[in-house]
C-alpha cells in the first residue's frame, strides 16, 4: 500500500548555472545529500529510479545515463532504472520508486534527477526543449513552452477569469519566496514595476515571469515504513497518481490535471481543503493561478482573489511554492519533481528555515507536468504526503 | 472491436496531411464516434475503433487563443504569432503559426488554413479570414 512508503531522505545540488559541473557533480551532491539525510550509506540502496530529460542531446550520453552518473558515487550491481518524462521526469521516477515499494519487490529506493541545460549554445538547449512535444506534428511550427503557457493565459485573460495584474503579482510572489531559498535559482525579489517592464518571451509574459535554462539535481530516498529508524518527524505517501496527456473533445472536458488531481484526492479519501502546502508546476510563475483552479484551491475564476488575500503566501493559510516554484527556485527539466518533493518534505518536517510555513503542515501536495501534445501536458503526476507525528 | 485493419494502414509518411487546391488540412475521421484528428491515426484515440476514413477537414476555423513569441528559434524569427485553431465543421483542435494579425488581435475569431509550398516546414499556417 502506498501509505506505507515513507520519505526518509531528501538532498538537492543548488540550482542554477553551474558552468564547471557535470551531470555527475551535480547528481552526487543530491544524492549524498539525500543518503546522509536519511542516515544510510549507498549500500543500503535496493533500487534506484533516475530521471534526465535532455543528456541525450545536449550532453551526448543518449543511453544509460542512469548507470553513468551513478558510478560517480559507488552505485553500481543494483537495478538502475532510466527515467524520462519531459518536465515531470523526477516525479515519474518517483511514482516507480514508490510502486517498487508498495509491490514488495524492495525495502529502499533512490530518485534521482539530474539536468544540465546550460550549454556553450542556447539553440542547442531550446531545440532540445522542443522534442518535449509529438516532433512529427509540430516541426517547424515554433513551439516554445512559454509560448504554450502564453495561449493558456491568454485565453484565461480573454474570458476574464484572471487579471494582468494578478499575472505580475504571482510573479513577485514567487521571486520573494526564492529569495528566502539558498538553493533557488533566482534569490533576488523583484517590484511589480521590473516585472511589467522586463522584455516580452511570448505574450503576456515577461522575462520575470518565466523559468530560465537552468542546471540542478534532487534526490529522495523512500522506504517501507520500519525499514529504517527514524529519530524525526515521519513523512509518508498518501497518494501517487500518474497519468498521461490527451487530444481535447471538441465538447470540452476537465483538464489532465483536474482529472488527475481528483483520482489522488479520492485515493487519498482526502479533498483541496485539507491541503495545508502544495508545490505546483509553475514554469511560467502565472501557471500558479491557473494550478490554483485545477487542484481545486479555488472556484473558476476565483485565482486572483486566492493570491491577493494572501492565502497562498508563506505566511497564509495555504501556502503554495513556498520554495519559489519552477520559476524561481529553477527548472532543471529532469530534477524539478523530486525538488518539489525535497521541499515539501522540509515544509512537513518544520527544516525548510526562512520560508517555513506558518500553518505547521500536515498534508502537502506536488503537482508536477511534462511536455506538451496540442492543448495538453504530456504527463502529469500528482503526490500527497502527509506528515505522520504531531507537532507538538 | 476489429483492430486489424490498422495493420494494413497506410504508413504515416505516406498519408496526406494538406490539400493544396482545397488549401485545408488532411486527417482521419472515425467512423464509429466521428472524432477527427490531424494528423490521421491508425487507432481511434476517443472510442478505439481503428474504423477510420481519410478527411479533408475544413479549410476555415476558429483562433481560440494565440500569443507571439519573443524568442526566435533556429529557422523562425521572432516575434511570430502561434495559436489554436478549432477547425469548422467538427473539425480538429490544431496549434500553428499565424499571419497577418497584430499581437493583440480579439480572440475567438475566424482564420483560414493556407498550405505552404510543397515540402516546406510547417505544412500549414492560418491567415485571418
Ligand atoms: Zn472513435
Amino acid at each position: 500500500m502506498i501509505d506505507e512508503v515513507e520519505v526518509i531522505g531528501v538532498g538537492m545540488h543548488p540550482f542554477g548555472r553551474f558552468s564547471d559541473s557535470s551531470l555527475k557533480d551535480l547528481a552526487r551532491v543530491a544524492t549524498v545529500q539525500a543518503l546522509t539525510d536519511a542516515g544510510i550509506g549507498t549500500r543500503d540502496i535496493d533500487v534506484v529510479y533516475s530521471s534526465n530529460a535532455m543528456g541525450g542531446m545536449l550532453q551526448g550520453q543518449e543511453m544509460v545515463r542512469g548507470q553513468a552518473v551513478m558510478r560517480e558515487v559507488g552505485i553500481e550491481r543494483i537495478p538502475i532504472v532510466n527515467v524520462e518524462n519531459a518536465c515531470a521526469g523526477g516525479s515519474t521516477a518517483l511514482r516507480q520508486a514508490i510502486l517498487e515499494i508498495a509491490a514488495g519487490a524492495a525495502e529502499i529506493v533512490l530518485a534521482v534527477g539530474f539536468e544540465k541545460m546550460f550549454v556553450n549554445d542556447r539553440t542547442r538547449t531550446l531545440d532540445a526543449l522542443q522534442s518535449a512535444a509529438d516532433v512529427d506534428v509540430v516541426r517547424g511550427a515554433g513551439l516554445q513552452f512559454t509560448a504554450v503557457y502564453g495561449m493558456r493565459l491568454r485565453k484565461m485573460l480573454a474570458e476574464g477569469t484572471i487579471r494582468g495584474e494578478d499575472l505580475v503579482e504571482v510573479s513577485v510572489k514567487s521571486h520573494a519566496c526564492g529569495a528566502l531559498n539558498p538553493y533557488a535559482q533566482h534569490q533576488k525579489e523583484v517590484t511589480p514595476e521590473e516585472v511589467r517592464a522586463a522584455p516580452m518571451i511570448a505574450d503576456p509574459l515577461t522575462l520575470l515571469m518565466t523559468s530560465s535554462i537552468c542546471d540542478g539535481a534532487a534526490a529522495v530516498v523512500v522506504a517501507r515504513r520500519g525499514a529504517l529508524k527514524v529519530d524525526r518527524p515521519r513523512v509518508r505517501f498518501r497518494s501517487s497518481r500518474g497519468a498521461s496527456g490527451f487530444t481535447p473533445l471538441p465538447e470540452g472536458q476537465p483538464t489532465l490535471s483536474e482529472q488527475n488531481v481528483t483520482a489522488a484526492y479520492e485515493a487519498a479519501g482526502l479533498g483541496p481543503g485539507d491541503v495545508d502546502v502544495a508545490e505546483v508546476h509553475d514554469a511560467m510563475a502565472p501557471a500558479e493561478l491557473l494550478a490554483y483552479e485545477q487542484l481545486g484551491f479555488c472556484e473558476k475564476g476565483g485565482a486572483g482573489a486566492l493570491l491577493a488575500a494572501g492565502t497562498t503566501s508563506i505566511t497564509g493559510a495555504k501556502p503554495v511554492n513556498p520554495s519559489g516554484g519552477l520559476s524561481s527556485r529553477g527548472h532543471p527539466v529532469g530534477a524539478t519533481g523530486l525538488a518539489q518533493i525535497a521541499e515539501l518534505t522540509w515544509q512537513l518536517r518544520g527544516e525548510a528555515g526562512a520560508r517555513q510555513v506558518g500553518n505547521e503542515p500536515r498534508i502537502a501536495l506536488a503537482h508536477n507536468s511534462g511536455g506538451w501534445l496540442e492543448g495538453e501536458s504530456a504527463a502529469n503526476n500528482i503526490h500527497i504526503l502527509e506528515r505522520i507525528d504531531s507537532w507538538t | 472491436m476489429d483492430l486489424t485493419p490498422a495493420l494494413d494502414a497506410e504508413l504515416t509518411g505516406s498519408r496526406p496531411r494538406v490539400d493544396r487546391e482545397a488549401q485545408a488540412l488532411v486527417g482521419s475521421r472515425c467512423s464509429v464516434c466521428n472524432t477527427p484528428s490531424w494528423p490521421a491515426r491508425a487507432v481511434c484515440n476517443r472510442c478505439g475503433s481503428a474504423a477510420l476514413r481519410t478527411e479533408v477537414f475544413a479549410g476555415s476555423g476558429v483562433l481560440i487563443t494565440h500569443t507571439t513569441a519573443h524568442v526566435p528559434l533556429a529557422g523562425l524569427a521572432a516575434p511570430y504569432m502561434l495559436g489554436q485553431v478549432q477547425l469548422d465543421a467538427n473539425g480538429p483542435l490544431v496549434f500553428g503559426l499565424i499571419e497577418g494579425l497584430p499581437p493583440d488581435a480579439d480572440v475567438p475569431r475566424s482564420v483560414r488554413t493556407v498550405v505552404s509550398a510543397e515540402g516546406a516546414v510547417p505544412p500549414y499556417r492560418f491567415h485571418d479570414r
